[in-house]
């Protein structure tokens, strides 16, 4: 009985990896092919931390973007993503290095150069700059044209592993991820579901369709995450009503906000990943009433928002409008104290 | 189950004076960071309102409600509620989900709306022991994740460092978990403890909580707890001295009881 919703979404499967779409490896599993040495490498490391130190509270004051405090960390990121040996160069400056010594990177020194000019001068994202993202325990490859994954996201999957404890059935059933992005969510919970339970992720962007699937790959997930390239539930149409659960961390910006973002989301993220029309609802309105259709009875939703104000205004229009099709419907905060994603379950 | 038989084993009083907080200071334990790390580990430790006023927290102002909730709890700790006389080593034998329950857990206070809006790295996370009222944060991992697992660890750090159990000297034998990480030339070491447990085990914590105990009940008196170990003074120092935090705490109460640290 299972499978025979599970055949067709592996057919789909073998379409959906956009051929176009070039790939970037992150640059921390890119082979260790340039050398260099302790004392260019340190010249490197000095010019980055000056060109860092320059900017000071610059960016917070102007968009709300990082200081220099956080940037030199990030520094210290890609200083680890980029070294092969000696891992310890800069963690332990104590340790005499000769300064002649080899130095094995995974980048030339003139792209690290360029790397961190991109970094402070065009404010290019970190993540993109080093083509991954830390997210719960997984390292997740990205880059331009994919919404790089939030901390606040994280909290999703452990909505989704609550809901699983209360009820096993869900633990083995179908779920979806929407809008997957870098397939964060999709990863995330089908590392937690059991051995029959299957992730469907779809997303618009052939980008992120192509990212996600070179992620599941990394994780060795390609037997239960489905990558599918499509708007919303239209990939899913031949499972109407088989999913056990629904996530998604759509686009949820009001349109009029985008312009003000600070630069490393607004110039370099895509936009189809953040804005979410005039209200900023437009999508999580259709998700909403998607999943009407789309859930069995029993069945979970867990959406992010903007915050309060969204997430106040979707439980009244799910307990209005889609009236005694849903119970338990909450909203649920952020660890900044921050309502930021409604949960669900679809009524027996 | 386990709470009711540590109970009567510990005979803890019902007030405050079952927590013994040492001065509060903000630590830097080189030896609990279990992440890679560039940044110094920090850990800050806030012991309620009155001391929290005097002392001020370096990131403190950041975060939501820092320290104000703390009076009122500790208070109520001590109005003789069934809970109310759980020792610092109940807290360890805890599970990380069950310790994780007694915790309020908040981010830095996002400036700003958060989530889609921002790409800062800010993945840092703060608990608070809300019975104890200990905070443990972390923030140099890349991962919001990561990091709550590092803050949960530095949290059973703290609670061994800063949580007393009383013992009754004239029946102490020590226990297991302080046998453990004492060196194989003790006398009263049998040779089921196994090899000796250092710092970097997850078990180092409570036997360094043990140790503790016992050394604040001779009132930071090496030589007398050594007796009761079956140690030689030095071979004691020794491992008082092998890690920072135990160095830092035992050091502490020395100078507080008047007795010159150990060097």
């Amino acid at each position: 009985m299972r499978l025979s919703f599970i055949r067709p979404i592996s057919c789909y499967s073998v379409s959906s990896p956009a051929t176009s779409v070039k790939l970037q490896k992150p640059l921390f599993v890119r082979p260790p092919t340039f050398k260099t040495t302790i004392s260019d490498l340190k010249k490197w490391h000095l010019w980055a931390k000056s060109l860092t130190s320059s900017v000071g509270s610059t960016f917070l004051e102007l968009d709300n973007g990082p200081d220099s405090e956080l940037l030199l960390r990030e520094l210290n990121w890609l200083v680890e993503d980029a070294i092969q040996t000696p891992k310890s160069f800069l963690q332990q400056p104590h340790i005499k290095y000769n300064d002649n010594s080899s130095v094995s990177i995974r980048a030339s020194l003139e792209q690290l150069y360029m790397l961190w000019k991109q970094r402070v001068e065009e404010r290019r994202p970190f993540q993109y700059v080093v083509g991954c993202e830390h997210w719960r325990d997984l390292v997740l490859s990205v880059q331009e044209g994919v919404l790089i994954p939030r901390p606040e996201t994280e909290l999703i999957v452990d909505l989704v592993n609550d809901a699983i404890k209360e009820n096993e059935e869900l633990r083995e059933g179908l779920w979806a991820d929407l809008g997957t992005g870098s397939g964060a969510l999709a990863i995330g919970i089908a590392r937690i579901l059991g051995s029959s339970g299957r992730v469907v992720a779809t997303d618009l962007s052939p980008v992120a369709a192509a990212v996600a699937s070179y992620n599941v790959q990394t994780y060795d997930l390609e037997e239960k995450v489905h990558v599918k390239q499509g708007s919303w539930f239209e990939p899913l149409r031949d499972n109407d009503g088989e999913f056990v659960g629904l996530v998604s961390n759509p686009p949820y910006i009001p349109s009029k906000d985008i312009g003000g973002l600070q630069a490393e989301v607004g110039r370099h993220e895509p936009r189809l990943a953040l804005d979410g029309g005039a209200s900023g609802m437009n999508d999580l309105i259709h998700l909403c009433n998607g999943a009407v259709s789309m859930l069995k009875p029993g069945g979970f939703f867990a959406f992010e928002t903007n915050g309060d104000e969204q997430s106040k205004f979707l439980v009244h229009y799910i307990e209005t409008k889609k009236q005694g099709n849903f119970s338990k419907v909450k909203m649920v905060s952020d660890f900044a104290g921050i309502q930021r994603f409604i949960t669900g379950f679809r009524g027996r | 189950m386990v709470r009711s038989v540590f109970k009567s084993f510990l005979n803890l009083p019902k007030t405050i004076t079952n927590i013994s907080i040492l001065t509060p200071s903000f630590y830097r334990p080189n030896s609990i960071s279990i992440s890679r790390s560039y940044s110094t580990p920090r850990i800050y430790l806030s012991v309620g309102k009155k001391i929290g006023s005097l002392f001020s927290v370096p990131v403190g102002e950041q975060f939501q409600e820092f320290g104000s909730l703390f009076s009122a709890k500790y208070s109520t700790n001590g109005d003789g509620s069934a809970d109310s006389g759980i020792g610092g080593r109940e807290y360890l034998l805890m599970s990380d989900e069950e310790l994780m329950k007694q915790c309020e857990l908040s981010t830095f206070k996002a400036s700003g709306p958060g989530g889609q809006h921002r790409n800062k790295r800010e993945s840092a996370v703060r608990l608070k022991h809300s019975p104890t009222g200990i905070i443990a944060q972390a923030v140099e991992d890349r991962s919001q994740h990561m990091n709550r697992a590092s803050a949960l660890s530095r949290l059973r750090a703290l609670l061994a460092l800063k949580v007393r159990n009383n013992i009754d000297l004239d029946t102490y034998t020590p226990p297991q978990e302080l046998l453990q990480i004492l060196p194989a030339k003790s006398t009263i070491r049998g040779s089921n403890c196994g090899p000796q447990i250092g710092p970097n085990n997850p078990k180092f914590a409570l036997g360094m909580q043990a140790l503790l105990d016992l050394l604040f009940a001779v009132e930071g008196s090496v030589s007398d707890a050594a007796k009761k170990l079956g140690l030689s003074t030095g071979a004691l120092s020794r491992l008082l001295l092998s890690d920072d935090n135990l160095r830092m705490a035992v050091n502490e109460f020395r100078v507080s009881k008047g007795i010159k640290p150990l060097k």
